[in-house]
């Protein structure tokens, strides 16, 4: 009677239920290193971003905290829910914070993995640090959720292979030095080892695109953007680890 | 943007005399080695962070000369022995002669 209960239960639990986030496949040493302020490097980029946060743009203007006071609080939470659909375009957190800073600060764009939005991001995404990916995929955002899957399982590049092939059909194998992952979001912008640096999500795309031997998208074009969605989607209810470390 | 250094020093704010304490340092630094080319015919020069030393109560406690195989952000961990309140100050030695400093507090009862 339990192994039934046991059964069903495990029949009805939803297909993302098995996503398990990056930091599964890390060593145990490594995993501390990430949970410890004092050793993670990624942290840097999160004390430089709240600096900028605080800061008025040079050329004159509103800082980011004029608007957004208190952003322990007024923020917690937020970039769980990106990638969104604003005013009908999808937008992730980095370029959210582009649209602020042109539209509402008057100032040049920084740019996709400039040094300043990649802390603005990790800073703004570590206010969610320990809260669940929570997305919509309904609705408007349909779509680019669907567009997002197709890319997923559609087989791309001299290798002829889709995303799927390895994160879901040949996770904790072995890839080169590291372990194969699920694929989910949930720790980017990520303190990666093999860049010595932190990084967006898109350019740790760019580099599963150009290891598969097809076309690299632009960092913050709408391939990946969809892409970023159906992975959040994918990872709904995993807790946000941003900075995360990953190898 | 060049990066911005910055350094998080970590260890007991407190300790007893004679107690052995860990001291944690990461500091940020890209830490270049340089030898690339600069796209006018020459290399980039080299820039890394070659020393970091630790002076507690006048005498130099510990020192670490790094090299090009040291990764981007090093992170070190050394031990010493409480013996008087006081500062500890961390000097990181850049090639090209800039240097960097913190210090941290150490009360010892």
């Amino acid at each position: 009677m339990l192994r039934l209960a046991v059964l069903l239960l495990l029949a009805a639990a939803p297909a993302s239920a098995e996503i398990v986030s990056g930091s599964s496949f890390l060593s145990p040493e490594m995993r501390r290193q990430q949970e410890d302020e004092t050793r993670n490097p990624g942290f840097f980029w999160v004390e430089q971003g709240q600096e900028l946060f605080s800061r008025r743009p040079e050329a004159g203007g509103e800082a980011c905290i004029g608007c957004h006071a208190a952003p322990q609080r007024s923020l917690r939470g937020a970039a769980a829910t990106y990638p969104k659909l604003v005013s009908e375009r999808l937008m992730n957190l980095e370029g959210r914070i582009e649209q602020c800073r042109v539209e509402r600060q008057k100032q040049p764009a920084f740019g996709y993995e400039s040094p300043e939005l990649l802390a603005l991001t990790a800073y703004i995404a570590s206010l969610s640090r320990g809260l669940p990916m929570d997305v919509a995929i309904d609705g408007p955002a349909r779509p680019f959720y669907e567009a997002g899957r197709a890319f997923f399982e559609r087989r791309q590049g001299q290798l002829n292979l889709s995303c799927r092939h390895c994160h879901d059909g040949l996770v904790g194998q072995k890839l080169r030095g590291d372990t194969i992952s699920r694929g989910a979001s949930t720790g980017y912008p990520a303190y990666r080892l093999e860049w010595n640096s932190v990084g967006s999500l898109h350019r740790r795309l760019r580099a599963c695109s150009l290891g598969v031997r097809a076309t690299q998208f632009e960092a913050g074009g709408p391939e990946y953007l969809a892409l970023e969605l159906y992975l959040a989607g994918r990872a709904r209810g995993l807790p946000v680890e941003t900075p995360a470390m990953r190898r | 943007m060049a990066i911005p250094f910055n350094a998080r020093i970590s260890m007991p704010a407190e300790a007893k005399a004679g107690e052995i304490i860990e001291i944690k340092v990461l500091a940020r630094h890209p830490m270049d080695r340089g030898g690339q080319s600069d796209g006018k015919g020459g290399t980039v020069p080299r820039k890394i962070l070659n020393r970091l030393t630790a002076t507690y109560a006048g005498e130099e406690i510990f020192r670490f000369d790094m090299h090009t195989g040291v990764s981007a952000n090093p992170f070190v961990s050394f031990t010493t022995k409480a013996v008087a309140s006081g500062e500890i100050v961390f000097e990181w030695r850049e090639d090209g002669g800039a240097s960097f400093t913190r210090t941290a507090r150490l009360t010892v009862t």
